[in-house]
C-alpha cells in the first residue's frame, strides 16, 4: 500500500502587510493592479494570500475603481 | 452631518483651469445647508482605462466635505444633470 500522499499547502506572505497597508482604498491603483490579472481580473485569495476580510474589501475597491475607469474591466491582452 | 468622499470625472473638452470654478459653483449647495467642504483634490487629465461616451481621457477631481444625506444626493443629482460632467461616485469612506 502506498503512503498518500499529504501536501501540506504552503502559506503566503501577506502582500498588505509586507506594503503596511491599512486603509484599501479604491484610488490607489498602484496597489490594486497587483490583485488583478494582466486581463484585468481579480485574481483569487489563493493566488493573493490576503485574509477573506480583506479579500472582500479588495475586491469592492477593484469594482469601484473600474466603474470610474481607474482599472480596466477587461484588458484583451492576447 | 456625514462624512463623504465624491469623484468626479469631467469632460476633457473644458479647460483644466476653470475645473476649480466649476466644482465651486456645485459645491455651493453643500455651504448652503450648512455643511462643509474640507478638501478638494483636481487631479488633472488622465487617462480612462476604458472609453466613457467616445472620450479616452477625463478631468478628475475628488472632494471630501460633511453634510447631511439629503444634500449629499442633491449634489449629486445635481452632478449628473450637467452635460460637462462624464462620472460621479459619491462614497462615504470606512463605512
Amino acid at each position: 500500500m502506498a503512503k498518500p500522499v499529504v501536501r501540506k499547502p504552503k502559506k503566503k506572505a501577506n502582500p498588505l502587510k509586507a506594503a503596511k497597508v491599512e486603509n484599501i482604498d479604491y484610488k490607489d491603483t498602484a496597489l490594486l493592479r497587483k490583485f488583478i490579472s494582466d486581463r484585468g481580473k481579480i485574481r483569487a485569495r489563493r493566488v493573493t494570500g490576503v485574509s477573506v476580510q480583506e479579500q472582500r474589501l479588495i475586491a469592492t475597491a477593484v469594482k469601484n475603481a473600474r466603474e470610474m475607469a481607474l482599472l480596466p474591466y477587461s484588458s484583451s491582452a492576447r | 452631518m456625514r462624512q463623504y468622499e465624491l469623484m468626479v470625472i469631467l469632460d476633457p473638452e473644458t479647460e483644466e483651469r476653470t475645473v476649480s470654478t466649476t466644482m465651486d459653483k456645485f459645491l455651493n449647495v453643500v455651504k448652503k445647508d450648512g455643511g462643509t467642504v474640507d478638501n478638494v483634490d483636481i487631479w488633472g487629465r488622465r487617462r480612462l482605462a476604458y472609453d466613457i461616451k467616445k472620450k479616452s481621457e477625463g478631468i478628475y477631481a475628488v472632494v471630501n466635505f460633511t453634510a447631511e444625506p439629503a444634500t449629499a444626493q442633491e449634489l449629486d443629482r445635481q452632478l449628473n444633470l450637467s452635460e460637462s460632467i462624464m462620472r460621479t461616485k459619491l462614497l462615504r469612506p470606512g463605512a
